[in-house]
């Protein structure tokens, strides 16, 4: 039944500016919002040695007023209007978005482009976002148990520095950031030719073009960036690393991989892959360790979808007392079965249902949609690929998954993570 | 584009009007509730059986069995043990998911609307014939006292808990979770007896909303449910929480935290409450979000933080007011000083009309964006159902929110904020923190992270030995692109409170904001220079004699370095 089921193409619509900014329309009129999405091509993966953290840090700036907005007027503006609004840094990428009601959308494209033509550049914006940068860090990874995990397991997997750095960075070298760095960037990365906006929602695209063309159309183009190689060796950095975490209330490990880029065919069997071993109350892992061995405590995993290479997680903070080996036993066993059995039949059938459910959800807001068509706009070149990425996944046999899992998720080309409970828990 | 353009903020287009019709509803002859909203959108479906009653419904002495029975709804039932029923719901691409919560218990499904009449036979078992079998009831219980340890180790998780115990004393809001005894006591005869006793379809709304015909699903639901019998809901009273004289200052020692988790709460209204709206726009211009005062002061101005809010957390049978931040911990003491001056002003000093029209625009053009997806619209409705708000309550809400003025504002404000009489949580390194926040409150204690008192007079003692002595006259030498400027600041210490002057070749200012941490000093000097007003912040280090540090200004690119030595020294103070 499921394999039948055909999903209505979303409406899309792509053309380019004649500065080169790359525009794409999704119009659906359910309901009277409008979301604004704009990525820009940076993202962690372009940032230098010594200046970590510069795409994020970057990321607070843009809050920080431009030559006709002022600082922090951004949020007020839009909180005004009744939207919502955010920035997010990954390796891949710099996003900023809107959701508005329908009648602000001029609101949302003069905003957007007042910051990418004439960005405030000041020393005092620089020291002020650097402490709450700093804050942000503290908050999110200094003061977590467990909080370094993934940033550390990145520095196992990758060799190459573009794809092994932290996206938060060091704080040394915030500190580091000049004004004239933060101007350069802006200037080289920033650009018109190097961004994607999507509007996604309730609007006449007739009026909508004229707006963009009024607010992007005159911002002027920059030459390209420079280059960037984020190629990687098959082999990881490091297979081993016991961390001592002084918050952690557990020992936990972490088990990582380097596997193909996204969208490959054998990244999207590892994901399947994944969904099977970790995602749900019915996936093997959950089965042997929560429930079966009661080993565990949190079980967890997940794919981390790059351009370049790429990784997939499995980690568990287990019970007192038990065997972490015992554990990593357990899960490379049923890696094992995978890779020799495939997936069965029900589970095939569990996965095609899971596919379907989560394409129709994030159909449902405005702003998800935008978000997902801005990614193929900008990593592929393709944002009608959104109307065949369910039926890309759908088309995976379980002969694929199997020869993927054999052939990546092994134990000679793993990075494994101790986590050490050291202090005060 | 001409410049003129984008000098002014554009007009918005024609507004777009946005209706919530009123959902469908019924009841049957046992009393469940039927709510149905039909959107034919996508082909999706969720549903909810809500019920009124939650945690606060624990019997006497069985804290957690409410949501013990929620949790283990899913882990066995007649005809399915817990993997089948995974594997069932999952094979589906759905979600079928219990929980409890202070007032309600809700069991949540939403499923591809291909799947909703399977959906609906699952729910039917969970609900109607769990087995609440002694091997997942067992392992419920170990993981549950781990989660609890594990828990102990997060920041808020103490904050919060602390909050909770302080606010509402004897009633059982007070209580975040069950302790890990609650936790071993829970048996499955008290589980079997309980879910027998309280899940009552006069007890109970179902809510469709999604791809759904309304006929069919009653009939349906009606096939389900209909057989369900009618029974006692058991009536409960409840302690009112204390009255508050003081505000005290509750301090859970956490060493070596990089951050204070910032918690100051009073009670304020519950959900039914007509100040609701008032307290609401209230809330929007203090501290909801990312253009509230609260996060305008704390991070944007100050860089304290990377994030300060206040909320309204309106149950059924009370609510709470709340300020929270997680600040670094040398901004500790200067956090609360800014947090006790918005929750004054908005109290003294009347919101202006731009400021309120803002909040009110936020809360009535976020509505739409919130009712977007069908999970929102469910909760939405769910929300309306299970606080029995009235039935347009959806389709009002944003006259409602329109109607506040600044005189409501004001009022609510002074009603609902009580920084007399308010608690102060912070969660992290007591022994920096006490010397930072004692001044605030009138009654200080301090746990560790278990919930163990500690003794107060041992903590803090270290940095106030170690202030340093500020008072006197100092000459110091900055550096400027390599030259040598002299510049003298005369310094009067009180305490911790620092006063005086700086002296420059271009003015003088006077010093304000001055305070002294240990041996750090940092002040702020207004100075009038050529006819402008200019300020200098001061960062310095105070080592006997001498001091180092920086000065730095908007008039200047980076931040001056300074070295220098006392050449006064009070007689009073010498030694």
């Amino acid at each position: 039944m499921s394999e039948k089921f055909v999903l209505a193409p979303l409406e899309i619509e792509q053309y380019t500016l004649s500065n080169g900014l790359r525009i794409v329309l999704n119009r659906d009129d359910a309901v009277p919002v409008v979301a604004v999405a704009i990525y820009y091509d940076v993202g962690s993966r372009n940032e230098r040695e010594g200046r970590t953290g510069f795409a994020h840090l970057f990321e607070h700036m843009m809050f920080q007023g431009s030559e006709n907005v002022k600082k922090a007027e951004h949020f007020q503006y839009i909180m005004k209007a009744g939207g919502t609004m955010n920035g997010t840094t990954s390796s891949e990428r710099t996003n900023y978005f809107e959701t508005l009601p329908a009648n602000q959308l001029p609101l949302g494209l003069w905003l957007e482009s007042d910051r990418m033509r004439s960005l405030a550049v000041t020393q005092e914006n620089l020291d002020n976002q650097r402490e709450a940068v700093k804050e942000e860090k503290r908050l999110r990874y200094d003061n977590q148990p467990y909080g370094q995990i993934f940033d550390l397991i990145n520095e196992m997997i990758y060799k190459n520095f573009a794809n092994a750095h932290s996206t938060i960075g060091s704080m040394e070298h915030l500190d580091d950031a000049t004004v004239e760095d933060v101007r350069e960037f802006f200037r080289t990365y920033y650009a018109p030719n190097n961004a994607v906006l999507v509007l996604s929602g309730a609007f006449e695209p007739a009026d909508a073009k004229q707006l963009i063309e009024t607010y992007f159309g005159d911002i002027p183009s920059q030459p390209a960036p420079p280059g960037l190689d984020v190629s990687e060796p098959s082999e990881v950095a490091e297979n081993f690393r016991e961390w001592e975490d002084k918050l952690a209330p557990f020992p936990a490990f972490l088990l990582g991989w380097k596997i193909p880029a996204r969208r490959s065919p054998q990244f999207n069997a590892l994901y399947l892959a994944g969904k099977l071993l970790y995602d749900g109350e019915s996936s093997r892992l959950y089965q042997k360790l929560v429930k079966g061995e009661e080993s565990v405590i949190q079980l967890f995993g997940f794919t981390d979808e790059r351009r370049g290479p790429s990784s997939i997680f499995v980690g568990a903070i287990p019970k007192p007392e038990k065997d972490l080996s015992k554990i990593r036993d357990t899960i490379m066993t049923e890696i094992k079965h995978i890779a020799a059995d495939g997936p069965t039949a029900d589970e095939m059938q569990k996965l095609h249902n899971q596919l379907i459910n989560d394409a129709v959800r994030m159909r449902q807001s405005s702003q998800s949609r935008a978000q997902q068509i801005a990614e193929f706009a900008l990593y592929d070149g393709d944002p009608t690929l959104i109307n065949n990425e369910l039926e890309q996944l759908l088309a995976i046999i379980p002969d694929q998954i199997r020869a993927a899992v054999n052939e990546y998720l092994n134990n000679e080309n793993r990075a494994l993570l101790d986590v050490v409970p050291a202090g005060i828990g | 584009m001409t410049q003129a353009i984008r000098k002014t903020v554009p007009e918005p287009l024609a507004p777009a009007p946005f209706n919530i019709p009123q959902p469908f509803q019924t009841t049957l002859p046992n009393g469940l509730k039927i709510v149905i909203f039909e959107d034919k959108r996508l082909p999706l479906v969720s549903y909810r059986l809500a019920f009124y009653s939650g945690d606060v419904n624990d019997p006497e002495g069985a804290d957690g069995l409410t949501s013990a029975m929620a949790a283990m709804l899913n882990e066995g039932t007649l005809n399915y043990s817990s993997l089948a029923l995974a594997e069932k719901i999952e094979r589906l691409g759905a979600g079928i998911s219990a929980s409890s919560s202070a007032d309600f218990t809700v069991l949540a499904a939403s499923a591809l609307s291909l799947y909703d009449s399977e959906i609906l036979e699952l729910m039917s078992e969970i609900i109607f014939r769990p087995t609440f079998p002694e091997d997942e009831l067992d392992l419920y219980k170990r993981n549950s006292i781990e989660n609890l340890k594990f828990q102990r180790s997060q920041p808020n998780f103490l904050a919060s808990e602390q909050a909770a115990r302080i606010l509402y004393g004897e009633h059982p809001y007070s209580k975040v979770s069950p302790t890990p005894a609650d936790i071993e006591k829970l048996s499955r005869s008290a589980l079997v007896d309980f879910h027998r006793r309280t899940l009552l379809p006069n007890n109970a709304v179902f809510i469709a909303v999604g791809d759904v015909t309304r006929d069919s699903l009653v009939k349906e639901i009606e096939e389900y449910f209909g057989d369900w019998r009618v029974g006692d809901a058991d009536v409960v009273t409840f302690y009112e929480p204390p009255v508050r004289d003081d505000v005290t200052l509750t301090i859970v020692d956490r060493p070596g935290s990089a951050q204070s988790n910032i918690v100051l709460a009073n009670i304020a209204l519950d959900r039914t409450n007509p100040d609701y709206f008032a307290v609401t726009v209230m809330n929007q211009v203090l501290g909801a979000g990312a253009s509230s005062r609260v996060f305008m002061n704390l991070r944007e101005e100050k860089g304290y933080t990377y994030g300060a809010y206040t909320r309204i957390d309106a149950k059924r049978l009370a609510g709470d007011f709340e300020a929270t931040a997680e600040v670094r911990t040398s901004v500790t003491g200067d956090s609360l000083k800014e947090f006790f001056y918005e929750l004054n002003r908005i109290r003294d000093e009347k919101v202006s009309e731009d400021e309120l029209a803002d909040a009110k625009n936020f809360l009535t053009g976020v509505f739409p964006i919130r009712a977007e997806t069908q999970e929102g619209l469910t909760n939405l409705i769910l929300s309306q159902q299970i606080h029995n708000l009235p039935n347009d309550y959806l389709q009002t809400y944003r006259q409602e929110i329109d109607r506040i003025t600044a005189d409501d504002v004001r009022r609510v404000a002074n009603k609902y904020i009580i920084p007399d009489s308010i608690a102060i949580v912070i969660v992290g390194d007591a022994e920096e923190i006490l010397p930072q926040a004692r001044q605030f409150a009138e009654k200080i204690e301090i746990f560790d992270t278990e919930g163990k008192p500690m003794d107060v007079s041992e903590y803090g003692r270290n940095s106030s030995e170690e202030r340093a002595q500020a008072t006197g006259k100092w000459s110091l030498v900055l550096d400027f692109q390599g030259q040598q400027l002299p510049v003298a600041l005369t310094l009067e210490q009180a305490d911790d409170v620092i006063s005086g002057e700086l002296e420059t070749m271009l003015g003088n200012g006077k010093i304000a904001d001055g305070k002294l941490n240990g041996k750090k000093l940092t002040a702020t000097a207004i100075a009038e220079m050529e006819g402008n007003t200019v300020e200098f912040v001061i960062n310095g280090s105070i080592d006997g004699d001498s001091m180092t540090g920086t000065i730095s200004a908007p008039i200047i690119p980076e931040p001056l370095s300074f070295t220098g030595m006392r050449d006064e020294k009070p007689k009073t103070q010498s030694n």
